[in-house]
């Protein structure tokens, strides 16, 4: 009863985990200059999004609707056998809540979080030249964000985006949901 | 498949072996029974034999030793080996379990050098006989199942599981047979339709022929009726499926039962000593769990249950003394409660010495001199630890370090642990910890087109409602239901969805029982039963309380699991809301009558149920009371017992006799609290009954609630 199978599970889990995640994460640009963008609309407005913030982008994925008290968690996605709470971006960054987004990006990091939008306009690679009032800058989020959770602007053809900043918007969901942002949580099997 | 292990088959068996030893000795040291003997005998001759064969000598020199141990008392009709046999057999159990450990553990020890083709002779893991025997013995069936359930290995999953899992698979595979019987018969109906178009293609059979009308009219009944059959066979199988799903999962939990065998192992360590006699009982071997969480709780019980025997069991003759047993009994009792596991270790020993633990805690500077503590918060002291009752250290327990373990395994699983001491009796430890994941029965439900599961312990039973009775109870948040009045709570409120359109159809109550308290739940079907693994919500994702976990379906998305608890709070909040609520055409609420002859009862009693919304008259007697039920409609009686003149009893019994006022629930508040009165009170019709000693505004208001409509 002393052999650890909690050791055996306990590397199983991470030797899946990365290899789960060296698919999730995009091949990065040997080029520094340059930024993996996707460019979405929530709540009807455009935004972009750095593609290395993210770990995954799903169209039409079920929602369990969670009745609870937060507005902006849309409900529970069911991702290879675990259970992904989403919310809604367009509530995050505080525009009307209207129709049920189509699209989810997760958020990179732990616990998983997924942030639902209404439309993908693309992908597309931004020379850093592009994007403007970059992170690191003080003062003026450039955005109507709540809590800096956008960071900077990007120009591209057909106007300039905010870039929506995924830790921050992390940050802003643990805060919303009451939950310390800690280290890794210990989770039995 | 070559073994290139030659030890491969043998580790499986032997520790299966070690296993039935080590739990063989422990009932051999509390139930002395020749059939225990051989039962031993057989698994010790059984794995010296197999050990021979891969060369463990050993381990078969330690079984040929414990076998001589036993030999002489195999016979004997009251098996008495001496303390010091005993002890002996429990090093050589020991020795073994140590050598079979070594021998699992990948790196340590390489294996013995045997020729890779030497012939393995392995026996039966389940040699019918022999498992047939060890059911028949004589041992205490949860023990055995502890025992026999003793597995965190993967091989080793436990058989019955396992037939489950396959039952269900071959129920599901059984449901695919009206699939390829229906893919028959559409190949049929597909033919007769090339027929038909073919003849009217080439122009031998136009529109306007009868014939072909009735052809094709023949075809749509037929393509739909084999529709209806496929959709039935499609249902079944999911739920087929759902069923193997869910039994697989659950495959992943353990008993709590293989904890079983090591604490009692502990506590018979500790007894011997202690020079006790102790015996151990335990219940809840069945309750599933992860293994980490039941690893970690057994080594706090370890230490818990050693505490019990050295600090709590008195020495035989203080115990006879206080007219105890000599033989002093330490249980473990594991429940599931929900969402958490309650793990309890009771004993009857001498319970905790609240002398000392003043006097240490003043030592320790943790209690200012001469403050007087309640006797629960100098026990809450010794979970903080740093106190321990022993006079003295001993090896196996002292300074309070079990109720540390205890506490810190508490904390780090988010659960709770508490003490229930009962000077002169014993005391109970009660570890409670929230589970991860959690095998459940479910009942699948459906509510404004969204599926939940709701916990089947929980469900008392489901009502059908027709479409007025549900719109009836959907207004007024209540339900009548076998004479008394439930809170009624349309799921799809709870769960916060629009009503369908076109206003509720008929539908389903599901009657709930969670807290001692009973409220009805509106679903729109039900879809079944399904053994599911339900896990925690996720960290980011509050939730109602009405939400208990999450499982996932079939098709891998997460189906919300209801929590009882919340669901029944909910159901009691929205109906008392729902009847304060004037803009509802709910019937003016009707009075309630108070009989008692005690001015400060009466006044009391007004107070509380006028300070509720209620309108309240006073009769001073039962005769009176009888005449004032009389004269005015009343939603309820409240009355005392004691009385001049007829009594409470008599005053229920008569109103019960008379059909005018038979229907209006009756409600005995007393300071009798003998069972005899409840009983005489539940034979003349009393609705409930009500202690004044342990008067308690809520409780009465819930009785209250639950009757009046």
């Amino acid at each position: 009863m002393t052999a650890g199978p909690g050791s055996v599970a306990r590397r199983v889990r991470r030797l899946r985990e990365d290899f789960d995640q060296s698919f999730a994460e995009p091949a990065r640009s040997h080029d520094e200059e340059h930024f993996e963008l996707l460019t979405i609309r929530a709540g009807g407005r455009p935004y972009a999004i750095k593609l290395s913030q993210s770990s995954g982008v799903h169209p039409d994925r079920p929602v369990t609707p969670l009745p609870g008290p937060q507005p902006a968690l849309l409900g529970l996605a069911g991702f290879a056998g675990a259970v992904v709470p989403v919310y809604d971006l367009a509530a995050l960054l505080g525009h009307p809540v209207g129709e049920v987004p189509r699209w989810l990006v997760l958020a990179a990091g732990t616990p998983r979080l997924g942030l639902a939008f209404h439309e993908l306009d693309g992908h597309v690679r931004a020379a850093a030249t592009d994007i403007i009032r970059d992170s690191g800058e003080t003062g003026d989020d450039g955005g109507h964000g709540l809590g800096g959770t956008l960071r900077g602007l990007v120009d591209l053809p057909g106007g300039s985006r905010p870039i929506i900043d995924i830790p921050a918007m992390r940050s802003l969901v643990h805060a919303l949901a009451g939950h310390a942002q800690a280290a890794d949580e210990e989770d039995a099997p | 498949m070559t073994s290139r292990d030659p030890l491969r088959y043998f580790r499986i068996e032997a520790r299966e072996l070690v296993d039935q030893i080590s739990s063989g000795v422990l009932d051999l040291d509390q139930q002395p029974e020749p059939d225990v003997v051989a039962r031993l005998l057989r698994f010790a001759h059984t794995l010296k034999g197999a050990a021979r064969v891969v060369k463990q000598q050993e381990i078969a020199d330690r079984a040929h030793e414990f076998e001589e141990v036993l030999v002489p008392h195999r016979d004997e009709r009251v098996p008495a080996l001496p303390a010091d046999q005993m002890r002996e057999l429990l090093r050589l159990n020991d020795e073994i379990a140590g050598y079979v450990t070594a021998l699992s553990a990948p790196a340590a020890a390489p294996p013995a050098p045997v020729e890779p083709e030497a012939p393995i002779r392995t026996v039966p893991l389940n040699e019918p006989t022999t498992q047939a025997e060890v059911d028949q013995a004589h041992v205490d069936a949860e023990l055995a199942r502890g025992a026999d359930a003793a597995s965190d290995r993967p091989e080793r999953a436990a058989t019955a599981d396992l037939d489950d899992l396959l039952d269900a698979i071959g129920e599901a595979s059984s449901r695919i047979a009206p699939l390829r019987d229906g893919g028959r018969t559409l190949a049929r109906l597909h033919r007769k339709v090339e027929t038909l178009g073919e003849r009217m293609r080439i122009g031998r059979t136009t529109v306007s022929d009868s014939s072909a009308r009735t052809s094709v009219r023949r075809l749509a009944g037929e393509l739909g009726a084999l529709g209806r059959r496929l959709t039935d066979a499609v249902d079944q199988v999911e739920r087929e499926l759902d069923e193997v799903r869910g039994r697989a999962e659950g495959l992943r939990l353990v008993p709590a039962g293989s904890i079983f065998t090591a604490l009692r192992r502990a506590v018979r360590d500790a007894a011997d000593g202690e020079g006790k006699r102790v015996r151990f009982q335990a219940s809840g071997a069945d309750v599933r769990m992860g293994p980490n969480l039941l690893n970690l709780i057994s080594g706090a019980f370890l230490h818990v249950v050693r505490n019990a025997v050295v600090h709590g069991i008195e020495p035989e003759a203080q115990r006879l003394a206080a007219g105890k047993p000599a033989e002093g009994t330490v249980g473990v009792h594991v429940e599931r409660r929900g969402r958490y596991a309650e793990f309890r270790c009771v004993d009857d020993g001498r319970g905790f010495d609240l002398a000392a633990l003043r006097r240490t805690a003043e030592e320790r500077g943790l209690l200012a001199p001469g403050a007087d503590p309640a006797p629960q918060a100098l026990i809450d002291l010794v979970l903080h630890g740093g106190i321990s009752t022993a006079p003295g250290v001993t090896d196996v327990a002292g300074r309070g370090i079990g109720m540390d373990v205890a506490r810190d395994v508490a904390l780090q699983l988010g659960g709770e642990v508490s003490i229930v001491n009962r000077p002169g009796e014993g005391a109970t430890v009660r570890l409670v910890v929230p589970l991860t994941l959690l095998s459940m029965n479910g009942l699948i439900v459906e509510a404004g087109g969204t599926t939940a599961t709701m916990p089947l312990d929980s469900v008392l039973r489901c009502v059908r409602l027709s479409a007025d009775e549900m719109a009836a109870a959907t207004a007024t948040a209540r339900l009548a239901h076998e004479r008394e009045v439930l809170p009624f709570l349309p799921l799809s409120q709870a769960l916060r969805i629009a009503p369908a359109e076109g206003g509720a159809g008929s539908g389903v109550a599901v009657v709930l029982a969670a807290d001692r308290d009973t409220v009805a739940i509106g679903v729109d079907r039900l879809a079944g039963t399904s053994t599911l693994v339900a896990r925690p919500l996720p960290d980011l994702a509050p939730a109602a309380p009405v939400i208990g976990s999450v499982s996932i379906d079939l098709d891998g998305n997460p189906r919300l699991v209801l929590d009882a608890h919340g669901l029944v709070a909910e159901a009691r909040q929205e109906s008392t809301t729902a009847r304060g609520d004037s803009s509802l055409p709910v019937k003016p609420r009707m009075p309630i009558l108070v009989v008692d002859d005690s001015l400060t009862t009466r006044m009391l009693e007004r107070s509380i149920l006028e300070s509720a919304g209620y309108e309240v008259d006073l009769a001073a007697s039962g005769e009176e009371g009888l005449e004032k039920a009389r004269a005015r409609r009343y939603g309820l009686y409240l009355t005392d017992i004691d009385m001049p003149g007829i009594d409470g009893f008599t005053f229920v019994a008569r109103t019960r006799a008379d059909p005018a006022l038979g229907h209006v629930p009756a409600i005995l508040v007393s300071s009798r609290a003998s069972a005899e009165d409840r009983r005489r009170g539940t034979e003349v019709g009393a609705s409930a009954y009500v202690v004044k000693g342990e008067f308690n505004q809520e409780e009465l208001l819930a009785h209250i609630r639950r009757l009046i409509l």
